[in-house]
């Protein structure tokens, strides 16, 4: 069953558009025809098999991933995967959109202060003083505060992530697109991730969240999508899907990790 | 006869820093050829690898020896050596970079792009200082080789280490000694640029390993 969230939340604005996305590897079909709008201020987890095409849609929403056709709209800048489109249009596009890693990603010739400073320095224009303000402020935020000075590679994997969230964050994105930001974490550091995206989310960050944490997507997320063999084959209310799912893959796919 | 052996010093460095100049120099396009995305630049920088490495270096000293003028004159026995040993340079140090620029995780390239970082900024600022650092050892490797092989240009006459060393046996008839010299004589500068440069890249490793 799709309930749409533009149905749930009447009168709130669209923050990101996808419409009629499609992607293949060769004859591999990852993504077909997806649909997706997510609201200002809302959280959308996507949740799913692995190979479902989660993690594709996220990357071709900031065109890590360039998709065979559809549109994408972020804040107004769209980008339509068949006609052609400037290196500045592709920028802008980005720009949008924080994206926060599985594999944290961060710059490791860098040090953590260096890490969150350059992007806005190369990317926003900012001067090395406003922009390590920024940083310092961040990092703080994130319980970091002290580490400015560190390479990253003297972190936790914990750590890391809020760097990068803090990288990403630095750059005043008006969407983050969340990658599995805690499949690579023991479960008791993870809780610090999902901490501080609880806290932004509340804060009112429009975030997208591709993640197994079934907790999460309970509580945190406003609107639940889910996936299988490249398609949304549900979407709705989080709780009312984790407790009464109708797709039959939706329901394997639950019991399967509720269970563990 | 120490003498005579250390007047070759000044062409056999002169030799080496210039071709190892003009390789890496010629090693920046070949390197963004092989790393290309098109067929064409990428079968051009190939193509144009395995021929340099493909002909010994005396081969290619003898070529540009004999065989380039500019203008009226050729070119000079030393002009002929750091061109041929600069080119072949060229091909083997694009290799190493190339090498080096594939080392480095596809996670770095997917982080600067989406962060909105353009190509040139992401080259210059993520990808670029981590390769290097990978090729550190190899780079110098590679130069102290050149070292050694900038002896190649004796052959065409140009007055380094080898051939200064080479006409004082003659005269002299103490060829075993004089070349002892000679081999004493790289080693006192190739041991101490690798020592350096083990301990350049153990710096590094220690502050960013991956």
């Amino acid at each position: 069953m799709i309930e749409l969230p533009e149905e749930r939340f009447p009168g709130r604005d669209a923050k990101v558009t996808v419409r009629h996305l499609a992607k293949s590897f060769g004859d591999n079909v990852v993504l077909e025809d997806i649909d997706m709008t997510v609201l200002e201020g809302t959280v959308t987890a996507m949740i799913g098999p692995s190979g479902a095409g989660k993690s594709t849609v996220l990357r071709c929403l900031n065109l890590l991933e360039r998709p065979d056709s559809g549109t994408i709209d972020i804040s107004g800048h769209r980008i339509d995967a068949e006609s052609r489109f400037t290196n500045r249009q592709l920028y802008a596009l980005r720009r949008e959109a924080g994206m926060v890693f599985q594999h944290f990603n961060l710059f490791p010739h860098m040090s953590v202060m260096r890490n969150v400073t350059l992007p806005q320095q190369r990317i926003l224009g900012r001067s090395k003083a406003e922009a390590e303000q920024k940083s310092h402020e961040l990092l703080t935020r994130m319980g970091l505060g002290d580490k400015g000075s560190q390479y990253p590679n003297r972190c936790s994997g914990g750590q890391q992530q809020r760097i990068a969230i803090a990288r990403a964050l630095a750059l005043e994105p008006t969407v983050m697109l969340f990658d599995e930001p805690t499949s690579s974490l023991d479960p008791e550091v993870g809780v610090e991730v999902l901490e501080v995206m609880h806290e932004l989310a509340n804060e009112g960050m429009t975030m997208i969240v591709v993640t197994h944490e079934m907790g999460f997507a309970r509580t945190v997320s406003d609107d639940l999508v889910v996936m299988a063999d490249g398609r949304i084959i549900e979407q709705g209310e989080p709780k009312r899907i984790m407790e009464d799912p109708s797709h039959p893959r939706t329901q394997d796919f639950l019991r399967a990790v509720l269970q563990r | 006869m120490l003498q005579a052996v250390l007047s070759g010093i000044p062409l056999t460095l002169g030799v080496t820093f210039v071709a190892l100049v003009i390789g890496t120099a010629v090693s920046m396009p070949l390197l963004a050829g092989t790393l290309s995305k098109h067929r064409i630049p990428w079968l051009i920088s190939r193509g144009v690898i395995d021929l340099l490495r493909g002909v010994p270096i005396v081969v290619w000293l003898f070529i540009f020896y004999y065989g380039v003028t500019i203008g009226p004159t050729k070119l000079s026995p030393f002009g002929a050596a750091v061109l041929g040993l600069g080119l072949v340079s060229g091909a083997y140090l694009a290799e190493i970079f190339r090498g080096a620029v594939s080392s480095v995780a596809a996670g770095q390239y997917e982080a600067g792009r989406a962060l909105g970082f353009t190509n040139v900024d992401l080259w210059r600022a993520v990808i670029a200082p981590q390769a290097w650092r990978v090729a550190i050892p190899g780079y110098t490797t590679y130069g102290i080789g050149l070292l050694k092989d900038s002896s190649i240009a004796s052959t065409i006459g140009v007055a380094e280490m080898v051939f200064a060393s080479g006409n004082y046996a003659r005269t002299s008839g103490e060829g075993i000694t004089v070349f002892m010299v000679a081999a004493a004589v790289y080693i006192l500068v190739s041991v101490p640029v690798g020592l350096l440069s083990r301990m350049a890249d153990e710096r590094l490793s220690r502050t960013v390993a991956q």
